[in-house]
C-alpha cells in the first residue's frame, strides 16, 4: 500500500477507535506501532507531560531495554524534551555532532545504534501535552511531506488523549452529582424519619440533624445514612457529645 | 458559563419540533427528579416516569439508547403498562426518549413527546441526539463548579427532585419500622390505588393529614 493511502487508512482506524470507554494505552501503542511502518524508522514512542510536569512514556514501539532507557533519559535532556518545552518540531537532529546540544542522550543513542532522532510536538490550541518520538538506525534526513506525515500522526495520539482527558472528568463530575443527589436524598428522608419520631416539623428536624453531625465532627449526610439504616436512635440526637455510649 | 437550564427543555422541543421535551436526571437506574420540562404534559410525562419507575427516560437511560414510540395510543409492544394510560389521557400521542451522556458517563434522559402519532424523521432523530448531547454537557458544565458532595446551585435551584417524596418516606419508615425504600414503595402504591399523584400522597403524609401506621388492612388513614 502506497505511503498516502497507508497514512489515511490509520487516521480513519484511529479515529473510529476514539468510541466510549476505549484504552488509551492501547491507541497510543497502535499509533506508534504504525508509525514505525509508515515513516519508515526503526523505533517510535510517545512521551507525555505528566501532572507534577515531567515528561513520562506512555507507548513505545518496542520494549528493548537500550530504547526504553532513551526515553527515560529525556525527561531531563534530548530532543522530546526540547520539541515539549518550544512546542516545535526537533528534526534532523545529528546525534554524531560535536558539542551537541544533549551530550549525554546523543552518546547514549549512538551506543544503542542509532543515527537520527526527531521529535514531534503533541499540541492542541496553546497546550502542548507531549511528543512523538522517532529513532533510526540510518542517518536519514526527514523531507518535508514525512514530517507532515508525523505531524498527523501526533495530532490524532493528541485527540485521542485528549478525548480520554475529557471522557474521565466527565466521569468524575458525574459521580460528584450522583453523590450529592443521594445524599440530599438521604438527608430529606432521615428528616422525615425525625420529624415523625419527634414530631417537629421539617425546619428543626434539619436543625436536630446539623447540630448533632456538628457536635459530634460528622458529616450530615452520615448521620443521615445512619439514621436511615437504624445505626442510630433518633432520641439519641438530643444527646450531647459523649454521652452516647454509657 | 451563563446558562439558563430551564431553557435546555425548550430548546430541545424547538428544535426537533415536538410538542413538548423535559430532561430527568437519573443516578442507579432511578429517576432522581425533573430538571425541566416545557408544558403541563411534559411536567406530567416526567411526574409519572419518578412515580412509576417506567416510561422512555427510564428505558433510555437503562438501556443506554433512543426509545422511540411513535404511536403511544395503539403501542407495537406493551410496555410502561402504568405509565400509558395516563400520559394518552394527557394528549400524549407519539413519545421518544434518549440518553443523556458524555462518552460512557450517563446522566439522565430527555423526554420528547407530540400530540400526534408519527415517527421522527432522520432529522429530527439527528436534532434530538444533537439536543440531548447538549443538555448533557451543559448539566456536566454546572455540576463541575459545585463543592464536592454538593449538588450545583443552578441545578438545585430549577430541578425538582420531590424532596417531600423522600420527607413522606422518612416518616411512613418511622411509622411503620420499615425501610425508606419499602416507605416508597407503600406510598407509591397507595398513590396508585386511589389514583393521586405521588406528590399529592406525599404532601399529606408530611402535613400529617395521612398515617400509615393506622391499621392493619393496608387502607391507611386520614388524620
Amino acid at each position: 500500500m502506497p505511503r498516502e493511502a497507508l497514512l489515511a487508512k490509520t487516521l480513519v482506524e484511529l479515529a473510529d477507535s476514539l468510541v466510549a470507554d476505549f484504552d488509551v494505552v492501547e491507541l497510543l501503542t497502535h499509533l506508534v506501532d504504525r508509525c514505525v511502518e509508515i515513516l519508515d524508522v526503526s523505533a517510535a514512542g510517545l512521551m507525555l507531560v505528566a501532572p507534577a510536569g515531567d515528561l513520562r512514556l506512555m507507548a513505545s514501539s518496542s520494549e528493548a531495554m537500550r530504547l526504553l532507557e532513551l526515553f527515560e533519559l529525556q525527561a531531563q535532556q534530548g530532543p522530546c524534551l526540547d520539541c515539549f518545552r518550544t512546542g516545535q518540531p526537533v528534526v534532523n537532529s545529528d546525534l554524531t555532532a560535536r558539542d551537541g546540544p544533549w551530550p549525554r542522550f546523543s552518546a547514549q543513542a549512538v551506543e544503542a545504534g542509532f543515527h537520527s532522532v526527531h521529535a514531534l510536538p503533541m499540541r492542541l490550541r496553546g497546550t502542548v501535552i507531549g511528543a512523538l518520538n522517532l529513532f533510526d538506525f540510518e542517518a536519514g534526513r526527514m523531507r518535508e511531506d514525512d514530517v507532515e506525515a508525523a505531524q498527523a500522526l501526533a495530532d490524532v495520539g493528541t485527540i485521542g488523549i485528549l478525548t480520554h482527558r475529557a471522557a474521565l472528568e466527565a466521569r468524575v463530575v458525574n459521580e460528584q452529582l450522583n453523590q450529592a443527589l443521594n445524599s440530599r436524598i438521604a438527608i430529606e428522608q432521615a428528616k422525615g424519619m425525625v420529624a415523625e419520631r419527634t414530631k417537629h416539623d421539617m425546619q428543626s428536624s434539619f436543625s436536630t440533624l446539623r447540630d448533632y453531625a456538628r457536635s459530634h465532627n460528622l458529616r450530615l449526610v452520615d448521620v443521615a445514612d445512619d439514621i436511615i439504616n437504624g445505626r442510630l436512635d433518633v432520641p439519641a440526637l438530643d444527646r450531647p457529645p459523649g454521652a452516647d455510649s454509657a | 458559563m451563563e446558562l439558563e437550564t430551564a431553557r435546555l427543555c425548550t430548546m430541545c422541543a424547538e428544535v426537533t419540533g415536538m410538542s413538548g421535551a423535559g430532561i430527568m436526571l437519573m443516578s442507579g437506574d432511578i429517576a432522581r427528579g425533573s430538571l425541566c420540562s416545557t408544558n403541563s404534559v411534559s411536567a406530567l410525562v416526567e411526574e409519572l416516569q419518578f412515580s412509576l419507575g417506567e416510561g422512555p427516560c427510564v428505558d433510555a437511560y437503562k438501556d443506554d439508547r433512543a426509545v422511540l414510540e411513535p404511536d403511544l395510543a395503539d403501542p407495537h409492544t406493551g410496555r410502561w403498562l402504568a405509565f400509558t394510560g395516563p400520559a394518552v389521557a394527557a394528549g400524549v400521542r407519539a413519545i421518544f426518549g434518549f440518553p443523556l451522556q458524555v462518552g460512557a458517563v450517563r446522566l439522565g434522559a430527555l423526554n420528547l413527546y407530540r400530540d400526534s402519532p408519527g415517527s421522527l424523521t432522520d432529522e429530527q432523530h439527528a436534532d434530538a441526539l444533537v439536543a440531548a448531547d447538549i443538555a448533557a454537557q451543559a448539566i456536566l458544565v454546572l455540576q463541575a463548579k459545585a463543592p464536592p458532595g454538593m449538588l450545583a446551585k443552578e441545578l438545585e435551584a430549577v430541578a425538582d427532585f420531590r424532596y417531600v417524596v423522600h420527607q413522606a418516606s422518612g416518616m411512613v419508615a418511622a411509622q411503620l419500622d420499615i425501610s425508606v425504600v419499602q416507605a416508597l414503595i407503600r406510598l407509591k402504591s397507595h398513590a396508585f390505588g386511589n389514583d393521586l399523584s405521588l406528590d399529592a400522597v406525599a404532601k399529606d403524609v408530611v402535613s400529617r393529614q395521612l398515617r400509615f401506621d393506622a391499621t392493619t388492612d393496608g387502607s391507611d388513614s386520614r388524620g
